[in-house]
């Protein structure tokens, strides 16, 4: 029992060991002794011999299952390439490794990244620029869902694939909106919901009409969403922090009174499971959550697209595949023709079908069993319709470092604490503006 | 025998007047009981979830009001998770890396702990003092170095990699320094002058005295071994590499739902070889008391 952490104590800890690592991977260290991974021969071209290499990625339970499946079909299905997948523990400690691996060299040639994370290695240098290589292996960039696969492009260069990708979702509870006499869909606006939302909550205070995630589990991602909703967002493209904009703060100001004043939403650490428990009656939640909701719950799961405001807003969110710079130059070629097939149509359907992340090719959706998978699954489809709806996120969550924890925790301080969210997000915006310094300089050094 | 009389005389008068307590002793004596059985739920409640969630579905501990006691009692998680994960090898592993991480620690902290209590040294404050700034040096700080040296070694993905920097902690030495600080120096003269070495003082005179705290802190040591997480998962990538909590980990979901019950059942997997241990360890611990005690 010696070393357990929260995921936000290993987040801190990442920043002290991180932080060091990515800058002095900055610095541009040659290579030095040869790598664990790459002890077998650089460059392997005699016929018949297989390419090996190594794959980390983060997915572990039936995810991990789903990914190793992957893995084994790719390896099945040629005869050129053998891919070796390591799990390496959730998003973060993957990224920690590999930063720790940077300056050991020890690193693998493919590897699984966050939308927070690939960004800071794109900076460093670490991954590397995939146009060549999608051309050497006929890569088709323009059959995947054009809002995931922009996202990890700079300056017109691919550096990040869309692999697991996913977006909130509205769920509710069919039988309490039954009870309460709600029509059988989400709502369509907050406006609207305000107006339902008494009827959902239990006198007794054993039930409350909506719940929100604590900062350790990502408000800041699903607070994403309903800040475009109200018109405003968290950061301008040029990383100008825009938290004291007059509509961020309308929407700061609606989450808290949807817990203070209106009291009928809560803040919750788990929110699936008080969902399932019929704790709350509905909730945002990623559409990586839905297949195991719906095998969990005991009453019917609806789902919708998120509720608007002024507008419609939804991020994405979710990791992608990239490829490490420092790998030979056969093993990049090895490893972009795995993404190839991890990404085609088939396998994006195989994919989505098996873990309910969103199918980030155009054509997977023509796909017969993809669309006999819609028929059966309504709420999947519902899910993937809101796919070209859904843009990417601020730059202040998923560029800066730590920027959605600082994003957070502000929010626990407007909801839980009740402070003035100007003040907070006073705060948080000189917080996220420091932050973004360094992130600045290495970009004006990287890109101009 | 004289203290025992002692003793039945300090004892007596308690059983005697045990009907008639103060109304104060009884208060002290209730409050007593209460924090026990706070004490006792607080450690209980947690290892009684988990026992009772690997026999649950996962729809069942996903459900509110929680139910105490499993409504369809199964055995598919077990099989679920050692189905999910090569859990053979990772027992392996663990046994492996705990068994000689957590042999090589005692080993050392008793050959350096003789060393500091008995020996005459030049600078050997100094010596005690770096010991003692080393045990303020939380281990997550050296993870990247250590990691760094590890790669540098050619030790990734290797047993050698998992145990040695694990090896020699500063706390083993610093507990038996103070235990054997503690042993009558009348004895280890009597010793010396019928003619015993140092191994020999070390193995046949203080270690069977000092017996409770070595147990201690090899069980200190083996269930930290047993239990570590980040450490294991850093230094290997391959999964015949890879210990048991990196095994029960693997059972989670990272993003989604978390099919608790498995989760629960390899849980279990991973606690039951330590709680053995620990009933076999708990026997030295208590002789050693007593046997120091008689012959005292």
């Amino acid at each position: 029992m010696k070393r357990t952490f929260t995921r936000r104590e290993l987040l801190r800890l990442m920043m002290v060991g991180g932080g060091a690592a990515v800058l002095a991977a900055c610095g541009g260290q040659s290579g030095q002794s040869t790598s664990q991974q790459t002890t077998a021969p650089a460059v392997v071209s005699q016929p018949g011999s297989k390419v090996k290499i190594t794959y980390w990625g983060s997915f572990s339970g039936n995810l991990g299952e789903a990914e190793q499946a992957m893995v084994k079909a790719f390896n099945e299905s040629q005869n050129e390439v053998e891919v070796e997948y390591q799990f390496q523990g959730n998003y973060e400690e993957t990224a920690q490794k590999f930063t720790a691996a940077l300056q050991a060299n020890t690193t693998p040639d493919v590897i699984l990244l966050s939308d927070v994370w690939w960004f800071g290695f794109y900076l460093a240098g670490a991954i590397t620029a995939l146009d060549d290589l999608a051309r050497q292996v006929n890569l088709d960039f323009n059959d995947y869902e054009p809002v995931l696969l922009n996202e990890g492009v700079r300056k017109g260069v691919h550096y990040w694939i869309p692999f697991a990708r996913s977006t909130p979702l509205f769920y509710y509870n069919k039988s309490i909106w039954a009870e309460a006499g709600l029509p059988d869909r989400a709502p369509e606006t907050w406006a609207e919901f305000s107006e339902w939302a008494p009827k959902l909550v239990k006198s007794d205070g054993s039930r409350a009409a909506f719940g929100h995630p604590n900062g350790a589990s990502y408000i800041a991602w699903l607070f994403q969403g309903v800040v475009w909703q109200f018109g405003g967002q968290y950061s301008l493209p040029d990383f100008t922090m825009t938290m004291t904009d007059p509509n961020t703060l309308r929407a700061a100001q609606f989450y808290q009174d949807t817990v203070l004043k209106e009291k009928w939403a809560v803040l919750s650490p788990n929110l699936n499971q008080d969902f399932i428990g019929g704790a709350i009656a509905s909730m945002m939640a990623s559409t990586g959550a839905l297949a195991g909701i719906q095998a969990n719950a005991t009453f019917p799961v609806g789902v919708g697209f998120l509720p608007r405001e002024t507008n419609f807003g939804c991020p994405t969110g979710g990791a992608g595949l990239a490829i490490v710079s420092r790998a030979p130059a056969e093993k990049q070629l090895a490893a972009m023709k795995y993404i190839a097939f991890a990404t085609n149509p088939t396998s994006a359907g195989v994919w989505a079908r098996s873990t309910g992340y969103m199918p980030v090719r155009i054509s997977t959706k023509q796909t017969p069993e993809m669309i006999e998978f819609f028929k059966q699954n309504p709420n999947f489809k519902t899910a993937v319709d809101q796919l070209p709806k859904t843009r990417a996120q601020d730059a202040a969550r998923v560029f800066v470092r730590n920027g959605d924890q600082i994003i957070g925790k502000g929010l626990e301080r407007i909801i839980v604490n009740g402070e003035a969210p100007s003040s907070v997000f006073a705060d948080v915006n000189n917080e996220l503006t420091k932050a973004a310094q360094p992130i600045l300089q290495d970009l004006k050094a990287v890109e101009g | 025998m004289a203290t025992i009389n002692e003793l039945e005389q300090a004892i007596k008068p308690v059983v005697v007047r045990r009907r008639h307590i103060p109304l104060s002793l009884l208060g002290w004596r209730i409050a007593g009981y209460l924090t026990l059985i706070v004490a006792v739920l607080i450690i209980g409640l947690p290892v009684y979830w988990t026992v009772m969630a690997s026999f649950k579905e996962t729809r069942e501990i996903y459900s509110l009001p929680v139910t105490w006691w499993p409504a369809k009692p199964t055995f598919n998680n077990f099989s679920a998770a050692w189905e999910a994960a090569p859990f053979g090898r990772y027992y392996l592993n663990s046994f492996i890396t705990t068994f000689f991480g957590a042999g090589i620690e005692v080993i050392l902290a008793l050959f350096s702990a003789y060393a500091l209590a008995y020996l005459r040294f030049p600078r050997k404050d100094l010596v005690f003092l770096l010991l003692l700034a080393a045990l303020m040096v939380p281990t997550e700080i050296t993870i990247v170095p250590n990691y760094l040296t590890v790669a540098r070694l050619g030790w990734i993905n290797t047993y050698q990699g998992i145990i040695i920097p694990g090896a020699a902690i500063a706390y083993g030495t610093f507990l038996l320094r103070q235990a054997f600080m503690a042993v009558p120096h009348e004895i280890l003269e009597a010793a010396h002058v019928d003619g015993a070495g140092h191994l020999r003082i070390l193995f046949s005179v203080v270690a069977p005295i000092t017996q409770p705290a070595i147990v201690t802190m090899a069980l200190l040591s083996i269930v930290s071994k047993w239990n570590e997480f980040l450490w294991p998962l850093i230094v290997t990538n391959t999964t015949d590499m890879r210990t048991l909590p990196i095994g029960v980990f693997w059972l989670r979901n990272s993003e989604g739902l978390t099919n608790w019950g498995v989760v629960m059942a390899g849980s279990l997997f991973l606690i039951i070889p330590v709680l053995i241990t620990f009933l076999f360890a708990q026997r030295a611990i208590v002789e050693g008391m007593t046997a120091g005690a008689v012959k005292g």
